[in-house]
């Protein structure tokens, strides 16, 4: 051992009892394992961490109380090396200076090691202090991560349970669209036949009608004209009778012109009497004729107007012959589109008539629901497996948490042990090293004697004292192992807890994946029923037949056939009144006729002659008119009356130029109530005459504009040529 | 202060199809009244359930909801009536804008055994009073109907109920794509009338 320190200097004999006397703790303090410390299980060696600073404090009083005796022993070492300097030789005091020096720098280096020792625990202990830190850090961000993604997931669930029940909405409604296609289908096609049927029916009476129509019409028109024909016959039976009377009447009138010779005097007035009743009776004859006359023009007149009606008919059988024409158009577009529907069904597997479809849909209607059924079915087992999946999940994580935990105490365990194992191993180390020093220092000490016995004592006492703290190391140890059930005890009760709040969570998320389901169960029922959806197999939609459109269309039909039956009324009224009238007529024809006829002529004479005058005096006026005109305004008009096709009457006006150069030089306009439109001619069309109508009449919308532009370019022409 | 006892009235099962078959005449009138199928000159007013009830004039309309009103008292002592539908088209195209939909809930005990319930007649009152106000102020949601409307109504019933001869089959008369707008409810304690009103989208809406 190389000394380190000069050698102390030497004690006085007197001082060496007062420093046995006064080290009792100066002494090392040796720590010894008990006997049996292999043995025993290494719990006792676990200590937490304010064990362990109790175990470093009391060491370290332990450490300074050895100082002191250290320092203690060294005073009394040079107490007594003095003494001995004093009492035997110079070398053997040098001796056992060196070895005490050497037990001293000894002890002195085991109190360094164990500072050592102290910093490396202390150092440790910050180690695994903050590793149980950092651990507890990454654990809580793991913990924190998992819930996001646990929540996440969550989402993700709902998500797709949302796209679900939305997805089973859709096909719900898309089932309740087809049937009611279907349904609206059958319904139509049904109608379309109906319709059909009574529209053959229809067009058949109504063609049957049509030529019954005709056939009454051309009876009627022969008997018209056979009509007619006898009374054109019967006309000229009566000229023939009339004939004769003339006839008669000039042979009596020779007759009578011969018997005036004979009597000329007497037979005046019988002759005077047999003219004026030959006249009577012509007269009555002429009467007689003129109302065969009137009774047939009243029954050609009539005869027109049936003929007119008939006509009439005739069209509108021609009308409704085109209406019918139509309806086949349609009927064959309805054959067409049956035969499609057909087709369609020859596509549509398991169905030969339309009788099986309603059967196909109800087959596929229960697939389809058997299928939502074994849907929901799978659904219910794909979430009873992922509620199964999340628990052994949590159950995986909670294991491997607890796994990583039991590692990690096996771990810390270990270290521990081995820490201990070299602190025993050091410590053992220090004792024998201490226990030889102390044999030595004993059998260097036997001379000496009674100083040593002193020491003995304080080593005695130190050795009870130490005795006294493995007591309470030994307490405290078992105090930290009641801790430490404790907290094992509350651990697993925390763990228990975690459990249980697992559990209710998840009983909690599945009540709300329910209540969810439930949710949006009520909303689809009470959109079916809003929407006025129904089960075929429960329900049936009835609806009142006489509605009130109906009643209004009836009503309506009636009010219609009334207005005709009372305008055919006031017809015939009319035509009886015209027929009582022409009898009346006829009664009184016999008084008043050769008076009436008399002022008629002469009426009709006056008038005649009334009428020329104001021909003459209009003809000159108009004449004197048109001339003026044509020298004022340098046109010639021409004025028309024409029909167009549709029957309205115009008025057309063709005007010539005084100095046309020729006769195709003419200009044709159209009035109509209040209006003149220029027409289109040869003459009109050539490029510069268009170009001013464009200019004068559709631009600037004026007539005389033009006519006296015309004018004007067509004099300068004349003069200039 | 003393409490009320609410003295309740015997309520048989003809009782309640009476009450909720006039129930539904009137809806119909006020229905008709406030959407404008038939002009307001045509209607008269009564009192009716503590409010001001308008009842149309004319004869074929009268008519018609008294024969209707006859034939649903009977589907409802049967118990077979399920819904009354009271569907608004248009004239001119036939396409259905508004459906008033009663759905009806009838206790089959009731039914069954012909035992009667009790509840006051007052409390029935004021719960359709409830549903006539809702009707009467429908207007301030419901698309303008600017067009000549006629009405129909459709009976959903059991499937084993014979069809009288002045009844047919028919479709629900559906709106594709409606806005529904859920009234007040009454309950005879027998009969259970829940009201809702389903309208086809108004274009300057969906703009």
């Amino acid at each position: 051992m190389i000394l380190r320190t000069p050698p102390p200097k030497k004690l006085r004999t007197d001082t060496k009892a007062a420093v046995e006397e006064s080290s009792p703790a100066g002494q090392l303090l040796i720590y010894e394992d008990p006997p049996d410390a292999p043995d025993q299980p290494s719990d006792h060696l676990l200590c937490t961490y304010q064990c362990r600073q109790m175990v470093k404090s009391e060491f370290f009083d332990a450490l300074s109380s050895a100082e002191k005796q250290a320092r203690d022993y060294q005073s009394k070492w040079e107490s007594l090396n003095d003494n001995f300097g004093k009492v035997g030789g110079y070398q053997s005091q040098q001796a056992e200076r060196k070895q005490f020096r050497e037990q001293f720098l000894y002890a002195e280096q085991e109190l360094a090691a164990a500072k050592g020792r102290e910093q490396a625990l202390q150092e440790q202990l910050l180690k695994e202090v903050n590793d149980s830190k950092e651990r507890f850090k990454k654990q809580i961000q793991s913990y924190s991560e998992l819930e996001v993604k646990l929540q996440n997931e969550a989402n993700l669930r709902k998500k797709a349970e949302f796209s679900a029940a939305s997805s089973q909405e859709k096909a719900n409604t898309l089932e309740g669209q087809l049937n009611r296609l279907s349904e609206s289908m059958e319904r139509e096609k049904k109608s379309l036949q109906a319709e059909l049927a009574q529209l053959k029916r229809e067009s058949r009476h109504s063609l049957s009608r049509k030529c019954a129509e005709l056939e009454k019409v051309g009876s009627r028109a022969t008997n018209a004209e056979k009509e007619s024909e006898l009374l054109k016959e019967q006309m000229e039976v009566l000229r023939k009778h009339l004939n004769e009377c003339l006839h008669q009447k000039s042979e009596a009138e020779k007759k009578l012109a011969t018997l005036t010779f004979q009597e000329p005097n007497s037979t005046d007035a019988s002759i005077l009497v047999k003219h004026l009743q030959e006249e009577l009776r012509n007269y009555e004859s002429e009467v007689r004729e003129a109302r065969n006359l009137k009774l047939s023009y009243e029954q050609t007149e009539l005869l027109r107007e049936k003929l007119f009606e008939e006509r009439s008919r005739r069209e509108r059988a021609e009308a409704e012959m085109s209406k019918l024409q139509e309806l086949q158009h349609n009927m064959k577009s309805l054959e067409d589109e049956l035969s499609a529907w057909k087709l369609m069904m020859k596509d549509i597997p398991g169905v030969s008539s339309p009788d099986d479809i309603p059967a196909k849909f109800a087959s596929l209607q229960k697939e389809v629901l058997d299928s939502t059924m074994r849907l929901g079915e799978l659904n219910a087992h794909l979430k009873q497996k992922e509620v199964a999946l999340d628990e052994a999940q949590l159950g995986k994580q909670s294991a491997e948490a607890d796994a990583a935990l039991a590692k990690e105490k096996s771990e810390e365990m270990v270290q521990e042990i081995n820490r201990i194992q070299s602190m025993l191993s050091m410590v053992t180390e220090e004792r024998d090293k201490l226990r030889s020093l102390l044999e030595e220092y004993k059998s260097t000490k036997n001379d000496t004697g009674g100083r040593r016995v002193a020491d003995e004592a304080l080593l005695q006492e130190l050795q009870s004292s130490l005795a006294n703290k493995e007591k309470c190391i030994k307490e405290l140890e078992s105090s930290l192992q009641v801790q430490k059930e404790i907290n094992n005890r509350q651990r697993e009760e925390i763990k228990l807890l975690g459990e249980k709040l697992n559990n209710e969570a998840r009983r909690i998320k599945s009540l709300e994946r329910e209540s969810d389901r439930l949710r949006s169960e009520i909303a689809l029922l009470e959109a079916k029923l809003g929407h006025g959806d129904f089960s075929s197999a429960n329900t049936k939609v009835l609806r009142m037949v006489n509605t009130l459109a109906v009643d209004n269309e009836a009503k309506q039909t009636i009010e219609a056939l009334r207005s005709e039956l009372q305008k055919t009324k006031d017809k015939l009224k009319a035509f009886e009144e015209l027929n009582n009238q022409s009898g009346d007529a006829v009664k009184s024809v016999d008084s008043h006729i050769s008076e009436k006829i008399m002022q008629l002529k002469e009426q009709i004479a006056t008038l005649e002659k009334r009428e020329e005058r104001y021909k003459t005096v209009f003809a000159d006026r108009i004449s004197v008119f048109r001339r003026a005109c044509c020298e004022l305004f340098g046109y010639k008009i021409v004025m028309d009356e024409h029909q167009r096709p549709n029957g309205i009457p115009v008025t057309r006006f063709t005007l010539q130029s005084i100095y046309a150069q020729n006769n195709e030089e003419k200009l044709e306009f159209e009035y109509e109530s209040g209006n003149i439109a220029i027409l289109p001619n040869a003459y009109s069309s050539q490029p510069d005459i268009s170009q001013q109508v464009g200019i004068f009449i559709h631009k600037m919308n004026s007539i005389p504009a033009f006519t006296a532009n015309l004018t004007v370019e067509s004099f300068n022409r004349r003069t200039l040529s | 202060m003393a409490s009320k006892t609410v003295a309740k009235d015997i309520i048989t099962l003809r009782g309640s199809a009476a009450i909720v078959s006039e129930f539904f005449g009137y809806a119909a009138n006020s229905i008709l009244y406030n959407r404008g199928v038939y002009s307001e000159e045509s209607f008269v007013k009564v009192k009716k359930y503590g409010l001001p009830m308008l009842l149309t004039q004319d004869e074929d309309v009268k008519k018609f909801i008294a024969n209707l009103n006859s034939q649903l008292s009977e589907w409802l002592e049967a118990g077979k009536l399920q819904r009354i539908v009271l569907v608004i088209m248009s004239k001119s195209s036939g396409e259905v804008l508004e459906r008033w939909n009663f759905s009806i809930e009838t206790d089959g005990e009731v039914v069954e055994k012909g035992v009667s319930k009790e509840k006051s007649d007052k409390e029935i009152m004021r719960e359709i009073q409830a549903i006539m106000r809702q009707i009467a102020s429908s207007i301030t949601y419901l698309p303008c109907l600017d067009e000549k409307c006629v009405f129909d109504v459709l009976a959903y019933t059991d499937t084993d109920v014979a069809v009288p001869f002045t009844w047919i089959e028919s479709d629900p008369k559906l709106i594709a794509n409606p806005q529904m707008v859920k009234l007040h409810s009454f309950d005879t304690k027998i009969h259970r009338v829940d009201t809702l009103v389903s309208y086809k989208n108004d274009e300057w809406d969906e703009q």
